[in-house]
């Protein structure tokens, strides 16, 4: 059963559309990517989906239902753009949000004292928010996310402004909640994250979906590249479409080598062969996400490795 | 329902945790504390004692007259106004004390004494009064004269007899047939008054003017009536030209009509407006900084995904409403409580106002302060989500301020002088002048329909402030950039934005 799904979203405001005709769905279960770069219309996506503000056209469904906050009780929203109340304690903001998905006082009490614990906030828990460094802030936030134990995380730029110590404490988390049982749903412009953490993803370039799909499907979308350690020019050989000369040490000559798409590494290992082609070196090279988003979008929308 | 009230919680929370909302809260009854306890220090002895040595043996009996008539004056006059209040001239109509408070002539002072004055005219109503009606309590002299102490010469000459009072005079308490008193004023009248051989009063230096005033005037009275006699007038025509005094009937407006007395009865309602404005301003302020913290931090966004914009809004405007009845409570809860468990300037301006007020007219004020909160927080509110700093609001919120302040001041100097004029009645009927204008005006008396008319069309106007203000309220939660012009205002009313 799908999660969340798209049908065919547009957004507008004014003339500017910020996502065309978006379709997609997150099945239940898992991690889920929603790849892009700046302005790609990700977070717009994300208010769409729970509601915060209404698509131009096109439906959307969240937990089988239409968007809407009867289902706040069932969904944990870490927005890209955080703020607190800083005014208020620690304990006292983590239950604020835990009531207002419909917990009751207890349990959103006992729960939060188990997230500030778990987030390592606990000399903190009575404290003002004010008084609060930014990356304990940020787990305030998270924290206040995960609250209501939601079947449903949607985290918008989790990682953004974290130090890498609590990216890690936070992709730990993520890890934790789809083990679980929650669906995470994460937003992100640095690769790396999607990479460790995704199962699937789906990528928006100018709002519109570029590509959906697992990891490994996107890498196939690219060509494969290798780098070659011959004496002479590997261009002549079968399935190669460019080899350009890296570099040349005692005689030999590096080459970086892409292949003509649905050639594989092996083929050309097995072409060298036949052709009595002289190797001395021969390493294949695994794509990154962020070579996929540049060769699918392009580098005018760059995201971070 | 239960996001509005977390919501309203919340906000109730945060502003009542301020220190702002502390001083506003408390300031009334630390004022009411301050001038209780100031009153005590400097106003003048009303409980005081005098002690009186008259070698002449002209003079005493008149001045202890004097102080009595004065007594039975304002006791004469208390209790004419209990009278009114309750209803019982019927009991002797041609009582002097049957037709309401007024100026009292000598003459009718002098018969209610010998009739047997305050205790005697009591003992009469007493037994007829309803049992609503709290007794009249028939207050002590205000001045007693006190018996020579044992240890004092008057044989020695003034200064002695005022060393002899030197404890007195400074503080220590003397006895009178009263009890205990402070010594205000020790007189010592010579046998012969003259220039070179005067009368001397000694004061313990509190401010007793009235006292002193009344022993000169009396001397002076008695000294007029002996010079005529002494001009060959018979002692009964030279008494009555010294106690000539203009035969005046001062005729003073029935009670509630006059200014005075519409500005005491007044008072309540008038506070309330007052009141009202101090609140909203302040506390508005306070939801106005919130809203834009809220916008400038960007937490909006995770409360949107939880609860709608409206529920936010009427969470808000509930919170800040508990705020203002919290202050209004306490405000006339400290006020009504000063006026009903000590006497002094807060009682003597509270009581009448709130026996002048009916009680539907309790439920009227609570109706229209709301209704003021209500209309005036929703202008915060929507000024808040409008601005995306203090600077933008304050550019918003300074034409507003002067909108409201300036005609509700200039109303209420109108409604003091003339509450049912042309001016506060037109403002009455100007929604957004309503609930100031009719607060102002309840204490001086309006006819209930207009109470019901100017209270529907408030209603309506506040319903479809709430509609057209929370639209933009809604609308510019998650803007970003710079606030809208006249055009996006009217859109974001119309319910057309985007977003």
């Amino acid at each position: 059963m799908a999660i969340l799904k798209l049908d065919h979203v547009v957004k507008r405001f004014g003339d500017f559309t910020a996502v065309d005709d978006l379709s997609f769905e997150v099945a239940e279960g898992g991690i889920f990517g929603f790849l892009g770069g700046n302005g790609a219309g990700k977070t717009t996506s994300l208010r769409m989906a729970l509601d915060i503000i209404r698509p131009s056209s096109g439906t959307i469904e969240i937990l089988g239902r239409k968007p809407g906050r009867e289902n706040a009780s069932e969904i944990g929203f870490l927005p890209e753009e955080r703020g607190l109340y800083r005014r208020m304690t620690v304990l006292d903001t983590i239950v604020y949000f835990g009531r207002l998905k419909g917990m009751d006082a207890a349990p959103a009490k006992k729960e939060a004292e188990r997230l500030i614990e778990r987030f390592g906030l606990s000399e903190w828990t009575k404290s003002m928010v004010e008084k609060l460094s930014k990356g304990m802030s940020q787990k305030v936030q998270v924290a206040a996310a995960m609250v209501n134990h939601p079947r449903l995380l949607i985290l918008d730029e989790p990682f953004s402004g974290l130090d890498p110590v609590n990216q890690k404490v936070l992709e730990d988390l993520v890890l934790e909640m789809a083990k679980a049982g929650s669906t995470v749903v994460f937003s992100t412009h640095i690769m790396q994250h999607a990479e460790r953490l995704t199962n699937r993803i789906v990528l928006l370039a100018r709002g519109r979906k570029v590509f959906e799909g697992t990891q490994e499907e996107a890498r196939a979308r690219l060509p494969g590249r290798l780098m070659l350690v011959a004496e002479a020019d590997p261009s002549t050989l079968p399935g190669i479409a460019t080899a350009t000369r890296a570099g040349a040490a005692n005689g030999w000559n590096s080459w970086d080598v892409s292949l003509k798409p649905g050639v594989a590494p092996g083929d050309l290992l097995q072409a060298c062969t036949q052709n009595g082609f002289a190797l001395r070196g021969f390493e294949s090279h695994r794509p990154s996400l962020h070579d996929v988003f540049i060769h699918l979008v392009g580098p005018e929308q760059e995201t971070q490795p | 329902m239960k996001n509005i009230l977390l919501v309203a919680a919340r906000e109730y929370k945060q502003i009542a945790s301020t220190r702002g909302f502390w001083v506003m809260l408390l300031v009334l009854p630390v004022v009411i504390g301050v001038s209780q306890i100031a009153g005590r220090f400097f106003r003048p002895q009303t409980d005081a004692a005098y002690v009186l040595v008259d070698q002449s043996g002209q003079y005493a009996a008149a001045i202890d007259r004097r102080l009595n008539l004065n007594y039975q004056r304002v006791e004469l006059g208390a209790l004419s106004a209990y009278v009114q209040r309750w209803e019982l001239g019927g009991i002797q109509p041609d009582a002097v004390w049957a037709n309401g408070e007024r100026w009292f002539s000598d003459d009718q002072i002098a018969q209610f004494v010998a009739d047997g004055g305050i205790e005697a005219a009591w003992e009469k109503i007493a037994p007829s009064k309803p049992s609503a009606a709290p007794a009249y309590v028939i207050d002590p002299p205000t001045y007693a004269r006190a018996p020579l102490p044992a240890d004092v010469t008057v044989d020695q000459g003034a200064d002695a007899f005022a060393e002899g009072l030197a404890g007195p005079l400074k503080g220590d308490e003397i006895d009178t047939p009263e009890g205990e008193r402070p010594l205000a004023l020790a007189i010592w009248i010579p046998s012969e008054v003259s220039a070179t051989s005067p009368v001397r009063m000694w004061t313990n230096g509190a401010p007793n003017t009235t006292l002193v005033d009344n022993v000169r005037n009396e001397i002076t009275r008695v000294q007029r009536a002996r010079a005529l006699e002494s001009s060959g007038l018979a002692p009964e025509i030279a008494d009555s030209i010294a106690n000539i005094a203009a035969p005046v009937d001062l005729s003073a407006p029935p009670q509630g009509a006059g200014r005075e007395q519409v500005a005491i009865r007044s008072a309540l309602p008038l506070a309330m407006v007052y009141l009202l404005l101090v609140t909203v301003m302040t506390t508005g302020s306070m939801m106005l900084q919130g809203v834009i913290e809220e916008r400038s931090n960007k937490l909006l966004e995770s409360i949107l995904a939880t609860i709608r914009p409206s529920e936010l809004m009427y969470g808000k405007l509930l919170g800040l409403g508990a705020i203002g009845l919290t202050i209004l409570g306490v405000w006339v809860g400290a006020a009504v409580g000063a006026a009903l468990s000590v006497q002094g300037i807060v009682a003597d301006i509270v009581n009448p106002s709130l026996a002048a007020i009916e009680p539907w007219m309790f439920g009227a004020m609570l109706f229209y302060f709301l209704a003021g909160y209500l209309i005036i927080s929703m202008l915060y509110l929507a000024i808040g989500a409008l601005s995306n700093s203090l600077q933008d609001a304050q550019a918003y919120l300074m034409p507003v301020i002067m909108i409201i302040m300036l005609p509700v001041v200039f109303m209420m100097v109108s409604v003091v002088q003339q509450p049912n004029g042309t001016f506060p009645i037109v403002m009455s009927w100007i929604p957004l002048f309503t609930p100031f204008a009719m607060l102002a005006r309840l204490g001086a008396g309006v006819d209930v329909i207009e109470v019901l008319g100017t209270g529907a069309m408030l209603a309506a106007f506040v319903a479809i402030e709430i509609i057209l203000l929370g639209r933009i309220f809604q609308a510019s939660l998650l803007r970003t950039g710079q606030p809208p012009k006249l055009g996006g205002f009217l859109a974001m009313m119309m319910g057309k934005h985007t977003g």
